[in-house]
């Protein structure tokens, strides 16, 4: 789906901030993208819908060389969403903004209507498509952002920070919208700080270090070498530090990513058992 | 440190960006570099010919290479030329007297450039260039709070005036950064800027400007709140540092109030035509 290929990039007059970067994102991946701040995480997503163009190298979306197209049309592959949802929210109803994008790619009536009804289906978001997105809590403007980039039905979807300022059970209920459209065979890309996010959803984990891929590898192998980890700033998620700790008492316990893994391998009930037993 | 954007690093290039150099320009006191920018912008109305502000535009170049930042002020120089350049262009037309160059249109009298005419407009192009780059040359050797202490001290300016100056002046490189990020999110949604048709073009404005002046308002009242938790506005307050005006601003001093007089003397008396 994303194939990159040497990847450089720097900003004009400016030192490289992407330096050399080649891999594979396949469809159907859920891909976390971590590194301290500057490592260059946000100005690697931005590639992927030609927000940025590679100074070196090449970035192919789908086949498509992000050079030779438009942030508009990759749009139509690729749906990105900000930090900051206050950055896009400008329409006084949330359906006319869920439906912006839709009309900009030159829908019909009908079809936005049924695009943002279907969008906002998938966020929750139904009970308030005749409100003011910006009377929202900022939780539920991140939700409006989110259909508004899902209306544009994407098959890609990249993700900077979508959790930050919001509530634990804000933040729980985003990723797993995320992982329901997952699930439904789309390709996630996210990028975040918070490591139990990180081991709660992503299947594969790119960590960057100052421009480079310091490691690319499933999530549990990422979060058991810590010392690789450290070298970035970024500690391994509760868990997968315990059983670390653990290491002199000679007893294997696997490696779990999860108190539900960790309670599984101990206790030898797992699954909806765990469930049952806690 | 990581690099700045895009948008934040050109835009510091061009507006209120102190760069910091050893150079006589910057050890002038910030009264005598503040009276030196309203002098040029006095001169440049007191005269209207074109080689007396072609001149006056020179000379803030060569302060600008005095004060060792000639290679980062180009910019600001490059983008006020082509300002003037199109100014100009309109300029030319509208002004009739003098002998005919050129007829744009064979035999419509309306639009002609006529020798005066190029005259007149260049001389208009240098005196806007002059205008609107002594200030950058200001800011760029002066320090914004230098400038702020002094404009209080000094002229006795209500500090909540001065202040409110100065943070106007500091947001213009935050907003241009902002700016960037509305764009790049309403870009992301299939949102073009590029519309040949100029009402479409108008209002495709309206994605960009309403999200900008609603998180601008927000920043603004953070900042507010942020100010107040600090002690600001309670009573009359202190510097940290002090600012002496030395015997070379004096002497800077005294030179362009001469040339400010010696100037009216030569208009008053028409003795430059």
């Amino acid at each position: 789906m994303i194939k990159v290929e040497q990847l450089t990039f720097a900003y004009p007059n400016g030192m490289p901030v992407l330096e050399n970067l080649s891999f594979e994102i396949k469809s159907g991946e859920f891909v976390a993208l971590i590194g301290q701040n500057g490592a260059g995480k946000t100005t690697l997503l931005k590639q992927f819908n030609g927000l940025l163009k590679p100074t070196g190298g090449t970035v192919r979306i789908d086949g498509i060389d992000t050079r030779n197209s438009t942030t508009g049309i990759l749009a139509q592959k690729v749906g990105f969403l900000f930090q900051n949802p206050d950055h896009q929210i400008f329409l006084p109803t949330v359906a006319q903004e869920i439906g912006f994008g839709p009309a900009n790619l030159g829908c019909s009536r009908e079809e936005i209507d049924r695009r943002v009804r279907e969008a906002a289906a998938q966020v929750g978001l139904e009970p308030y498509l005749n409100e003011n997105p910006l009377f929202l809590s900022k939780g539920q403007r991140q939700r409006v952002a989110f259909a508004s980039l899902l209306s544009m039905r994407p098959q890609v979807m990249v993700l900077d920070e979508p959790t930050t300022g919001q509530d634990y059970r804000e933040g729980i209920e985003i990723m797993e919208m995320v992982k329901a459209l997952h699930r439904q065979g789309h390709t996630v890309i996210f990028v975040t700080h918070d490591m139990e996010l990180v081991a709660r959803y992503a299947e594969r984990v790119i960590v960057l270090s100052q421009g480079r891929i310091l490691m690319d590898d499933t999530c549990r192998r990422v979060f058991y070498q810590p010392d690789v980890l450290r070298r970035t700033n970024l500690f391994p998620p509760q868990i997968p530090t315990l059983v670390q700790k653990f290491d002199c008492y000679q007893e294997d316990f696997g490696t779990p990513l999860s108190v539900e893994e960790l309670y599984a391998t101990i206790t030898g009930c797992g699954g909806e058992e765990y469930v049952h037993c806690s | 440190m990581p690099p700045l954007p895009a948008a934040e690093e050109k835009s510091m290039s061009i507006v209120a960006n102190y760069l910091n150099r050893d150079s006589v320009i910057h050890r002038l006191h910030p009264l005598t570099k503040l009276f030196w920018s309203l002098w040029v912008m006095g001169l440049s109305f007191l005269f209207s010919d074109l080689w007396s502000l072609a001149a006056l535009f020179f000379s803030v170049v060569a302060i600008a290479a005095m004060a060792r930042m000639l290679r980062e002020m180009v910019p600001v120089f490059k983008g006020l030329f082509f300002f003037a350049l199109f100014f100009w262009a309109f300029q030319v037309l509208l002004i009739a007297e003098g002998r005919p160059l050129l007829t744009l249109i064979p035999g419509n009298p309306g639009l002609r450039i006529t020798d005066r005419g190029v005259f007149i407009a260049t001389a208009m192009g240098f005196r806007l260039m002059v205008i609107a780059s002594s200030f950058p040359v200001l800011l760029a050797t002066t320090q914004m709070k230098d400038l702020v202490v002094v404009l209080v001290e000094k002229l006795k300016i209500p500090y909540s005036y001065a202040f409110m100056f100065i943070t106007s002046l500091r947001f213009i490189p935050t907003f241009m950064n902002e700016m960037e990020q509305i764009i790049q999110a309403q870009c992301s949604r299939a949102h073009r800027l590029d519309s040949r048709n100029f009402v479409t073009r108008f209002f495709s404005i309206c994605p960009l400007a309403i999200p900008l002046l609603i998180t601008s308002v927000k920043k603004a009242e953070r900042m507010a709140i942020s100010m107040e938790t600090r002690g600001f506005g309670i009573g009359k307050r202190t510097y940290l540092h002090r600012y002496d005006f030395n015997r070379v601003d004096w002497l800077v001093s005294f030179g362009l109030v001469l040339t400010v007089i010696g100037a009216v003397m030569i208009n008053l008396t028409g003795m430059w035509n």
